[in-house]
C-alpha cells in the first residue's frame, strides 16, 4: 500500500507537493517529474466545487475539483438536484481503491 | 519513406463467446494470408500482435502456430487503441526500411482486462467506462444543446449499418424509441448508447510499394498518421472535448495533404453515442453544435459516410481488433468491395480509434 493510500484508509487526503518547484503532482509520485526532487505532502483541505455530474439509480455521482486544480470521480450527497459549481466538503475512504465522497454544503 | 500498402485482410466474427485468443488470433491470420495473392507464409518478415488480453508471449505464439521465424515479432497493448497502434507501428518497421512485410493482427476475448485502467486513482470506485461516458454526455448535451433523440440516432444508425456486415456482433435493428427506452444506465446514458465488449479477432498484411503489387491487385495506400497523447488520467480532460483527437487529425491531414472536406468515409470510435458526435465534430468533419443534427441527416437519408460497419455500438468492441476491424472497413470501402454498405466512388477513408476517455488518439488517412 502506498503513503496516499495508506492515508486516504485514515479519511486523510495528502497532496502531493514539490517544494522546489511549487507543483502540485497529481497523481501522486515520490519524484517530481519535473526536477527529480523528492516529493512533500501537504493536507487537502476537503473542500471542493462540482464540475459536472450525473446520477445512477438514486445516487449522484460526478467530477469535482479539489485544492490545486486535482479532479476526482466521486459520489454525492445532495437532498435537491446538484449544480455545476456548487461547493462540496470531501471525506475519503480506501478499500482496495479509493473511495471519494461529497457533500454539498448548505444542504 | 518507402510508402505503404494494405494488401490482406482477414476477420472473425464478434461475438460474446468465450474464445481462446490465440485460436481467433490464428483464424484471422490464416484468412488474411489465404486472400493475398501468392502470398506464402514464410514471406511475412514481421508479426505484431494487438491485445490487451494477459497472455504473453502472442506475437510468437502466433508466429508459431502460422509456420514461421519472422524477424520482427511482439505485441502492441494501447487499451481501445492497440489496434490502429500496431498497425501504425507496422508502418514505421515498413517505411523505415526495416521490413517489407508484416502481419497485425488483433484479438480480444469479452472478459478482458483492458475496460479497467486500474492505475487510474482519480476515477476512485468509479471505474467503469459509463461514468466517464455519462460525464461526456451530460457535459455535451449542456454545452451544444444536443437531445437525447440526436444521442439515440447515433445508436440507431449504427445498429441499423451493423445489419449489412457479416462480422457484427449486433444483427438487431433498434429503432431511435427503442433506444430511447432501453434500460437506464445513469441519467445520461442508456443500454443502448453503449458499445459492448465483444470477442473477436482481425488481421491486416501490410506491405512496402516494391512488394504490395505482388500482393493485391489493389492496394490501399496509407496516406495520413497522427497520433497525440494527452493524459492517462480521465479526470485531467476537459469536459465536451477530444482534443487528443483534434491534433491527431490535424497531423494526420497534414501528412496525407488533405483536408477533412476530402473524406469520404469514415470509421469513428463511438464507444457512447455522444463521441461519435464528439469525433465528427473534432475531426472536422462538422461542428460540435450541428453534430447532432449531422448524423441526423445520415440516418434520413440512409447515408453511411459514418461508421458504415456499424461502428462500436452496432458491430461490437473487441479492444485489440477494433482499430484493425476500422480499417479494413475503410479499405474495403476504398477498393469497392464493401456490398450494401458501400459508399460510392469513395477515394478516402479515416479511421479514428482512440483509448481510455480521447486521453489518446490514433488517427489513419488511407487512399486507393
Amino acid at each position: 500500500m502506498t503513503f496516499f493510500e495508506d492515508q486516504l484508509e485514515k479519511g486523510i487526503f495528502q497532496i502531493c507537493h514539490c517544494k522546489n518547484c511549487n507543483n502540485t503532482i497529481w497523481p501522486p509520485k515520490e519524484i517530481c517529474h519535473i526536477c527529480h526532487n523528492k516529493t512533500d505532502w501537504k493536507k487537502s483541505t476537503n473542500l471542493g466545487k462540482i464540475i459536472e455530474f450525473s446520477k445512477k439509480e438514486s445516487m449522484y455521482f460526478g467530477l469535482i475539483e479539489i485544492d490545486e486544480g486535482i479532479r476526482v470521480l466521486g459520489d454525492i450527497s445532495s437532498r435537491l438536484i446538484p449544480e455545476i459549481g456548487q461547493s462540496v466538503k470531501m471525506s475519503v475512504s480506501f478499500n482496495s481503491k479509493p473511495h471519494y465522497s461529497f457533500t454539498v454544503e448548505n444542504n | 519513406m518507402n510508402k505503404v500498402a494494405i494488401v490482406s485482410t482477414g476477420q472473425t466474427k464478434f461475438s460474446k463467446n468465450e474464445d481462446d485468443v490465440e485460436k481467433i488470433l490464428f483464424e484471422s491470420a490464416s484468412n488474411c494470408i489465404q486472400l493475398a495473392n501468392n502470398c506464402d507464409s514464410k514471406d511475412i518478415e514481421g508479426v505484431l500482435v494487438s491485445t490487451n488480453n494477459n497472455s504473453k508471449y502472442l506475437g510468437a505464439i502466433l508466429s508459431e502456430t502460422i509456420g514461421i521465424q519472422p524477424k520482427i515479432s511482439h505485441s502492441i497493448e494501447h487499451l481501445c487503441s492497440s489496434g490502429t497502434n500496431a498497425l501504425i507501428s507496422a508502418y514505421a518497421y515498413i517505411s523505415s526500411g526495416l521490413s517489407d512485410i508484416i502481419l497485425v493482427s488483433g484479438a480480444e476475448s469479452a472478459t478482458n482486462p483492458g475496460q479497467v485502467l486500474e492505475w487510474d486513482k482519480s476515477r476512485g470506485n468509479f471505474e467503469h467506462p459509463i461514468y466517464w461516458g455519462s460525464m461526456f454526455t451530460k457535459s455535451y448535451k449542456r454545452k451544444f444543446q444536443t437531445t437525447e433523440e440526436e444521442l439515440a440516432i447515433v445508436s440507431a444508425k449504427n445498429h441499423k449499418q451493423a445489419m449489412d456486415n457479416p462480422f457484427a456482433y449486433s444483427n438487431e435493428p433498434r429503432t431511435v424509441l427503442e433506444v430511447m427506452n432501453s434500460k437506464q444506465i445513469t441519467d445520461d446514458l442508456r443500454i443502448l448508447d453503449c458499445s459492448r465488449s465483444c470477442s473477436g479477432s482481425s488481421s491486416i498484411l501490410l506491405a512496402s510499394e516494391e512488394k504490395a503489387k505482388t500482393f493485391s491487385d489493389q492496394p490501399i495506400w496509407i496516406k495520413g498518421i497522427g497520433q497525440k497523447t494527452t493524459s492517462a488520467s480521465f479526470t485531467k480532460n476537459i469536459l465536451g472535448e477530444i482534443e487528443s483527437t483534434r491534433i491527431a487529425a490535424d497531423l494526420a491531414y497534414k501528412m496525407a495533404k488533405v483536408e477533412s472536406k476530402n473524406i469520404d468515409v469514415a470509421e469513428v470510435h463511438d464507444a457512447f453515442s455522444v463521441c461519435e458526435l464528439m469525433a465528427i465534430s473534432e475531426l472536422g468533419i462538422t461542428s460540435n453544435d450541428k453534430s447532432g443534427e449531422f448524423v441526423r441527416n445520415l440516418f434520413n437519408t440512409e447515408n453511411r459516410m459514418i461508421n458504415p460497419r456499424g461502428g462500436l455500438i452496432g458491430a461490437g468492441h473487441a479492444l485489440g481488433a477494433t482499430g484493425i476491424s476500422q480499417t479494413i472497413e475503410i479499405a474495403n470501402q476504398l477498393q469497392g468491395k464493401s456490398d450494401k454498405r458501400q459508399i460510392s466512388n469513395a477515394k478516402t477513408g479515416l479511421i479514428h480509434n482512440m483509448s481510455a476517455a480521447g486521453t489518446s488518439s490514433s488517427i489513419m488517412v488511407l487512399e486507393n
